[in-house]
C-alpha cells in the first residue's frame, strides 16, 4: 500500500464517519426518498424502462420457444381440464348471480374482494439480490400508494414499499424483513382458518404461516388465499398451498409452511391490486427491520398486511 | 464510448437479474450480474484509475439511490474495488487471463463484504455454507462466464480510445 502521510489519515478518518453517518441516516427511513433521491429514481427509471422493453422482447421469445416446446403435452393436459372447466363454468355463474342477490338484500355493495387492477411492467429487479425488490413502470401519478398487494395472473407477490411519481418498489414476499406480514386464510375442507404470514424460510424456501388456532384442522395441500382483514389487501388472492404443518415454539398455535403459487423468477407483467373497499392505515413498523414481534403483549398489535 | 458502455452495463446489470434465482434440483441459486463493476476494473488497470474510481463512485451512488435505499455502500465499494485494482496493477502482469482472474477474485471479495454488511445490519440470516454454494459460486461461474465472452472486448474498446488519445497528443 502507499505510504500514508497525515493529512491522507485525515481524509480518510473524515470519509469514514461520513460514510457511517450516510449510512445509518439512509438505513433509518428506507420507506420515504427525499427529493433528490426521487428525482435519481425516475430519471434511472425512465432509462430503465427503455431498456427494459427489447429485454423483455427477448425474454418473451424464449418463453414462446419454451412453451411451444411443451405444446403437446399441455394440450393433453387442457383437453381433460377442459371439460371440468365447463361444469365449473356454470357453477360459478349461478354462485356469483346468487352472490349479488344475497349482497343486494344486504345492502351491502362494496366487498373486500373488489379491487381495481392496475396493470405495470418489471423495469428492474434489485441486481444484488439481497433484499427481495422489483421496481415497476408505474408511480403515485398512476395511482400507485404504499402497501397495496402486488399480484400476478398465479397469485401474490408482494407489495409496495416505496413510490416515486413513475416508478414504485415492490418489496417481494421472500422478505427477511420480519414486519412484512399478511393476513391469510387456510381454505380447508371442513373449516376456515385464520392466519399470518410471517416471514420465510430461506433453507426450504417457504413461506411461514403462523399462529392459526390449534385447535382447527389444516391438511398439506390445503390452499392458503389473502384473508383481507388486514385492511390494505383484497381478499381471495392466492398466495400458495401447505406443504408442511407444524406446531409453532410455544405449542400454543399451529405453523405451516407454504409454497408460494407465484413463480418468482422471470416476472414481467404484474398487477397492482388498489383496494375498492375503504383502506384502513395500519403501521407496519415504519418499514424497519425493528423487531416488534416481541414487544407487544396485545396479539394483533402492530399487525397489518 | 467508454461511458455510454458503462451506462449501458449498468442498465443491463437489472435486466439480467430477472432471470435469477433459478431453481435447480429443488434448491434456489442466486445469479449475481456484475457486469460494471468488471468494467470499471477493466478500466482502472487498461486506461485510466482516476477515471474508473469517478465513475465508480458515481454509479455506486446511483445503484444505492435505485435500488438498495442504503445510501454509502455500494458509492464506496465500487471506488474501493478500482482503486484495489489499479493498486495490484504494479504487482502483475497486464495479461488478459490474469486480469480477468482478478476481477472475477475481486468480485468475491466485494460480495463477501457485502454479505458481512448485510448480515451485520440483520437483512439475511443466512448461514455461510448457504451463501457460499447458493449465491457465490453460482455468481462467481456467471461472472467469469461473461467476462471470457466479452473481456477481450472491453480491452479492444480501452485499447482503441488510448490510441486514439497517443494520437491526439502526437
Amino acid at each position: 500500500m502507499p505510504h500514508f502521510t497525515n493529512k491522507k489519515i485525515i481524509v480518510l478518518l473524515v470519509g469514514t464517519i461520513l460514510l457511517v453517518a450516510l449510512i445509518s441516516f439512509s438505513l433509518r427511513d428506507r420507506q420515504n426518498a427525499t427529493l433528490p433521491e426521487q428525482f435519481i429514481k425516475d430519471s434511472v427509471g425512465l432509462a430503465q424502462s427503455i431498456v427494459a422493453k427489447p429485454a423483455n422482447y427477448i425474454t418473451g421469445i424464449f418463453q414462446n420457444i419454451q412453451s411451444l416446446l411443451n405444446t403437446y403435452e399441455e394440450n393433453q393436459r387442457l383437453k381433460t381440464r377442459l371439460e371440468d372447466f365447463a361444469v365449473l363454468q356454470a357453477e360459478v355463474n349461478t354462485l356469483k348471480s346468487e352472490n349479488e342477490q344475497l349482497r343486494e338484500l344486504l345492502n351491502n355493495e362494496d366487498s373486500l374482494r373488489d379491487y381495481e387492477p392496475l396493470r405495470a411492467t418489471v423495469i428492474a429487479r434489485n441486481p444484488d439480490q439481497w433484499e427481495e425488490k422489483i421496481i415497476i413502470n408505474k408511480g403515485s401519478s398512476h395511482g400507485v400508494e404504499k402497501n397495496m398487494a402486488v399480484i400476478t395472473t398465479k397469485g401474490l407477490i408482494g407489495k409496495i414499499s416505496l413510490v416515486t411519481p413513475f416508478t414504485s418498489e415492490v418489496e417481494l414476499l421472500y422478505t427477511n424483513n420480519p414486519n412484512f406480514r399478511v393476513s391469510a386464510v387456510v381454505q380447508s375442507e371442513k373449516n376456515v382458518a385464520y392466519g399470518l404470514i410471517e416471514g420465510y424460510d430461506e433453507e426450504r424456501n417457504e413461506l411461514i404461516l403462523k399462529r392459526i388456532d390449534s385447535s382447527l384442522e389444516i391438511n398439506k395441500g390445503d390452499k392458503v388465499v389473502t384473508s383481507g382483514l388486514g385492511g390494505i389487501f383484497p381478499k381471495g388472492i392466492l398466495i400458495g398451498e401447505i406443504t408442511e404443518v407444524t406446531t409453532e415454539d410455544f405449542g400454543l398455535t399451529k405453523m405451516a409452511y407454504i409454497k408460494p403459487a407465484a413463480d418468482f423468477s422471470m416476472l414481467e407483467k404484474v398487477i397492482v391490486a388498489k383496494r375498492s373497499a375503504t383502506v384502513i392505515d395500519g403501521s407496519d413498523g415504519e418499514g424497519t427491520n425493528a423487531d416488534l414481534t416481541n414487544n407487544t403483549g396485545i396479539p394483533g398489535e402492530g399487525e397489518e398486511e | 464510448m467508454i461511458p455510454l458502455t458503462a451506462i449501458i452495463l449498468f442498465l443491463l446489470e437489472p435486466e439480467f437479474a430477472l432471470f435469477s434465482p433459478i431453481e435447480w434440483n429443488g434448491e434456489l441459486f442466486y445469479f449475481v450480474p456484475r457486469f460494471l463493476i468488471l468494467y470499471l476494473i477493466f478500466l482502472s488497470i487498461y486506461y485510466n484509475p482516476k477515471r474508473a474510481v469517478l465513475y465508480g463512485l458515481i454509479f455506486g451512488l446511483l445503484y444505492d439511490v435505485f435500488y438498495i435505499d442504503i445510501i454509502g455502500l455500494y458509492t464506496v465499494l465500487y471506488p474501493l474495488v478500482c482503486y484495489i485494482a489499479s493498486w495490484s496493477v504494479k504487482y502483475i502482469h497486464q495479461h488478459l487471463t490474469i486480469t480477468t482472474i482478478l476481477s472475477v477474485l475481486l468480485v468475491a471479495l466485494m460480495e463477501m463484504v457485502l454479505y458481512y454488511f448485510f448480515l451485520l445490519i440483520q437483512f439475511t440470516n443466512l448461514p455461510f455454507m448457504e451463501f457460499f454454494m447458493n449465491r457465490l459460486i453460482p455468481s462467481i461461474l456467471a461472472n467469469f462466464l461473461y467476462l471470457m465472452m466479452l473481456g477481450w472486448a472491453f480491452k479492444y474498446l480501452i485499447d482503441a480510445r488510448v490510441l486514439q488519445k497517443i494520437r491526439e497528443l502526437s
